[in-house]
């Protein structure tokens, strides 16, 4: 392998890493917001309801 | 705990694109403008990543160490959140430093892997921290998991001096620092452009981080709130 092959490899893992961690992060995020917006709005009606 | 604000979101979205565009320069400036260097040639432009992902990866450890004493001082949530953020961001980029060094060791080295002083203690340094996440994931009882990293958190920082000063303290396969010298400006010793090159990189990667670690931390906020919020509706 060339030295653009060695440094073709380690840009192409390094931003490729971080790529699929940027995208895992922002999938437990939405998944995380979207269980709290859940039990708010659950607690919301219980409250209406006990009114 | 309230939920992330829209001026929060704004702020990490303006975060998340000011990375983009410095990762963008970076890369332009490190593959294209910056000359190859005399005896590596162009497999020296790794150090464009090397350099500032370590440098990340110490920042974030450093903050392991600030969250974890202020967590056995104060007892504070937020403190443990931030440490337990910065390591894992922290584990990321160590772990690829080793095999970004490990790829730019085959051409200027011949070997992908030898037991060198530096290398040893960074991958020291990456099980530490490794260790670390897992300590948390395996303890059931949080508040012993919270207490136990912070103090693996505090000692795995001690790795960070050490690892500094391997290269005086040990024949190692590592060169003394180029830039960072104390007989001689940077600019004396390393082309205006590599400098440049260097510089865009590293603060490509301190927004990159900062972004990274303020969703993180975000995220850990609404896992505690979740949490919370469940323990109240049994109770």
């Amino acid at each position: 392998m060339g030295a653009w092959g060695f440094v073709s490899l380690a840009y192409g893992i390094v931003w490729g890493s971080i790529l699929v961690y940027v995208v895992l992060l922002k999938r437990r995020y939405g998944d995380a917001a979207a269980e709290l917006a859940a039990l708010k709005s659950t607690e919301a009606i219980s409250r209406d309801a006990e009114k | 705990m309230a939920q992330s604000s829209q001026p929060t979101r704004k702020r990490k979205g303006i975060l998340g694109a000011l990375a983009l565009v410095a990762i963008a320069i970076g890369l332009f400036w490190s593959l294209v403008v910056a000359p190859p260097d005399a005896y590596q040639g162009d497999a020296q432009r790794i150090m464009y990543l090397h350099l500032p992902s370590i440098l990340t990866a110490y920042l974030s450890y450093f903050l392991v160490f600030v969250g974890s004493a202020m967590y056995l001082w104060k007892r504070e949530k937020r403190d443990d959140l931030l440490a337990h953020s910065a390591a894992e961001i922290g584990v990321l980029f160590t772990a690829l430093t080793i095999i970004e060094g490990s790829i730019w060791g085959r051409p200027t080295w011949g070997v992908w892997w030898t037991w060198d002083a530096r290398l040893t203690l960074t991958a020291i340094l990456l099980l530490i921290y490794v260790g670390y996440l897992m300590l948390r994931s395996l303890t059931e009882d949080e508040n012993r998991a919270a207490s136990a990293a912070a103090v693996l958190g505090i000692i795995g920082f001690l790795d960070i001096p050490l690892i500094h000063m391997s290269v005086y303290w040990w024949r190692t396969l590592h060169q003394p620092p180029s830039i960072l010298r104390p007989d001689k400006v940077p600019w004396e010793n390393v082309h205006p452009s590599m400098l440049t090159a260097l510089a865009i990189s590293f603060a490509a990667f301190l927004l990159l981080y900062f972004y990274l670690l303020s969703l993180r931390y975000r995220l850990g906020e609404m896992r505690e709130e979740i949490k919370a919020r469940r323990l109240g509706r049994e109770a």
